[in-house]
């Protein structure tokens, strides 16, 4: 796989504070990368870096390897964008937003827009003002606004906002179908952690100006070990029980039950030893990890670490 | 550079404002042209048949003036009116001329300084908006640089005020023909430069008065574009720009009068017709010296918009 984004140690620096600090890292094509973090952790500005519409500080950003910062023309040719919202001109009709933006790139023909316009599925209606575009349709010209010069690097910030779930879903199998059918790299920042889930192939995640981690999907989602939770009565009493049997593992106490990080062959061990004791068992269940609990675990760790 | 151009005009011309505008502006010529028809059918035109004797016993007092004077503008300004009427006389020009349609497009340019407003209008809507809109950001993630971007807008409202200027003439040119007709026998326009006067044709002599008469409006929209820019805010540009319309010529005739340096005020410089058919606001003022002071307020501002519209960190 190819690098098609290189973000080499870049900072920024706004009026004395550091907003994003030494921050690196690569995007491969064809990959859907999610670039996750709190609100105000700094997304939106390395959104911003990544494109030129704010300076860097220090550091450098390649696209297709033409630095942003001094080959800003080759470098943003590749890219496709929206940044936040996609605020179009809404006196224009949607197909007059096209034909303006394909005006400032090279060689892009009628066809080529009637062609974007037929896959974000705006066909139909292209042809009014935007004024009376719905938010979803605001959306999807954005898309087309953003795919019209077949850009190698496509850049959502949150594309799902305000979309319905059918929405959600068509937006999600457009990127994962042009990631792989194009080989195009798309960048997505979301807060919607259950949709990164679904849609990214690798996530970073952004706190306070600097990236705490980058990891595949599945491997961040899945961590190292399960967690068991274990409906029982008396739980606070099954937590005693539970410690005996394993001194060093953190049981919680949950409102039904307990909650263990067990190893699978050990179950039948502690089902043994809670109804030798006398406990009450109404069910056994895998909590897998969603991403979200990865997501703050992740988090409030370094914050731990910052303060502690 | 030219796509660039077409996409501005047609932000502009897609607004309904955009033809109002242009309505007001030929409203307002229309509305001026029947005040004046309806004045001039009540009113009898004098004829002064003995302009030539009047003017005559005119041209010796001008002469006597000559060397009494010891203000050298004044005399410049006494030998001027001389030469003109010793030409008149001579050729048989008489100022006894019918209203007609040159009179009226003559007249009609008092609206440029209407034009002149709704091009600082456009002017300071330009950048600004687009940040209002939020469509900037889209706007400055294509390949193509951001000094092109702002050249292009700026390209876009010399246009405007372009043809505001044109409808202004045409409208004008074809009402004032409606209403007042052209004159019997074409008189030519007489300019009068160092000492020699020559003729030239009515309809070439106003569209130069025109454009003369449009310098300060294209200043000024340069100016609420410089202000659009640098504060990216509409309402900023379009107050401060038409506040200066109002009173800074006025200000800068009172300081005129007390000191030499408000010749380097950009008011001073932008009617450039007081070299041509009037006296200098300020003693020692040259055509070349104000065409200057134009030159470097109009590469200033531009300096300002540029500098800070491509160093600017788009965040909002």
């Amino acid at each position: 796989m190819s690098k098609i984004v290189e973000i080499q140690n870049v900072s920024k620096i706004i009026k004395g504070r550091k907003i994003i600090d030494s921050l690196s890292f690569e995007v491969n094509k064809g990959e859907v990368f999610g670039f996750l973090g709190p609100n105000g952790a700094g997304k939106t500005t390395t959104i911003r870096m990544l494109v030129g519409l704010i300076g860097i500080t220090s550091g450098d950003i390649k696209i297709d390897g033409h630095s942003i910062k001094t080959d800003f023309e080759k470098a943003v040719g590749k890219v496709g964008a929206i940044v936040e919202n996609p605020e179009m001109y809404k006196f224009l009709s949607g197909y007059k937003n096209l034909v303006h933006y394909a005006r400032m790139s090279k060689d892009i023909k009628k066809e080529k827009i009637d062609e974007v316009v037929k896959l974000v599925g705006l066909t139909d209606r292209i042809h009014d003002k935007v004024k009376t575009y719905s938010l979803g349709m605001r959306q999807r010209l954005g898309l087309a606004q953003a795919l019209l010069h077949d850009p190698e690097l496509l850049i959502l910030d949150e594309p799902t906002n305000g979309l319905d779930p059918a929405g959600i879903r068509e937006i999600r199998d457009h990127l994962r179908m042009l990631a792989r059918e194009r080989n195009m790299a798309v960048i997505v920042s979301s807060h919607l952690l259950s949709e990164m889930e679904m849609m990214c192939d690798r996530i970073g995640i952004i706190q306070t100006g600097k990236l705490v981690d980058v990891q595949l999907v599945s491997d961040f989602v899945q961590g190292t070990e399960k967690v068991y939770e274990i409906e029982v009565s008396n739980n606070k009493e099954a937590q005693k029980c539970v410690k005996g049997l394993f001194p060093d593992m953190t049981v919680q106490v949950v409102e039904n039950g307990i909650v263990a990080p067990l190893k699978k062959e050990d179950i039948p061990l502690v089902m043994k030893e809670l109804i030798m004791a006398d406990f009450q068992i109404y069910g056994v269940k895998e909590v897998s990890k969603t991403l979200e609990d990865r997501f703050l675990e992740v988090t409030e760790n370094k914050e731990a670490a910052v303060h502690g | 550079m030219v796509k660039l151009v077409r996409n501005e005009l047609m932000k502009i011309f897609s607004r309904p404002g955009t033809f109002v505008m242009i309505g007001i502006l030929i409203l307002m010529v229309s509305v001026m042209g029947g005040i004046v028809k309806y004045n001039k059918n009540h009113e009898d035109v004098k004829v002064n048949a003995n302009w030539k004797q009047e003017y005559q016993t005119e041209v010796k007092n001008l002469e006597k003036n000559i060397q009494n004077s010891k203000n050298s503008q004044e005399i410049k300004y006494f030998k001027r009116d001389l030469a003109l009427k010793e030409y008149q006389i001579k050729h048989n020009i008489s100022p006894n001329q019918d209203y007609t349609v040159w009179s009226f497009v003559n007249d009609a340019s008092g609206m440029i300084s209407l034009a002149g407003l709704f091009t600082i209008i456009i002017a300071a809507g330009i950048v600004a908006s687009e940040f209002s809109w939020g469509t900037i950001k889209l706007l400055l993630i294509r390949p193509i640089n951001r000094g092109k971007i702002l050249a292009s807008k700026y390209v876009s409202i010399i246009l405007f005020a372009l043809l505001l200027l044109i409808v202004l003439y045409t409208f004008s040119s074809i009402l004032g023909v409606i209403l007042f007709g052209t004159p019997d026998n074409a008189v030519p326009y007489l300019n009068y430069i160092d000492g020699k006067i020559t003729e030239q044709t009515m309809a070439f002599h106003l569209m130069i008065s025109y454009g003369l008469k449009s310098i300060n409006m294209i200043m000024l929209a340069t100016a609420a574009f410089m202000i659009s820019a640098v504060f990216r805010n509409s309402s900023l540009a379009t107050g401060l720009s038409i506040a200066l319309m109002f009173t800074g010529s006025t200000i800068t005739v009172l300081l005129a009068t007390k000191f030499d340096w408000a010749k380097y005020i950009l008011f001073a410089n932008t009617d450039l017709t007081q070299y041509f058919d009037g006296v200098p606001l300020v003693k020692g003022m040259t055509l070349t010296f104000s065409i200057i002071m134009l030159a470097i307020y109009f590469v200033l501002f531009q300096f300002f918009a540029f500098f800070v519209f491509k160093k600017r960190d788009v965040a909002a």
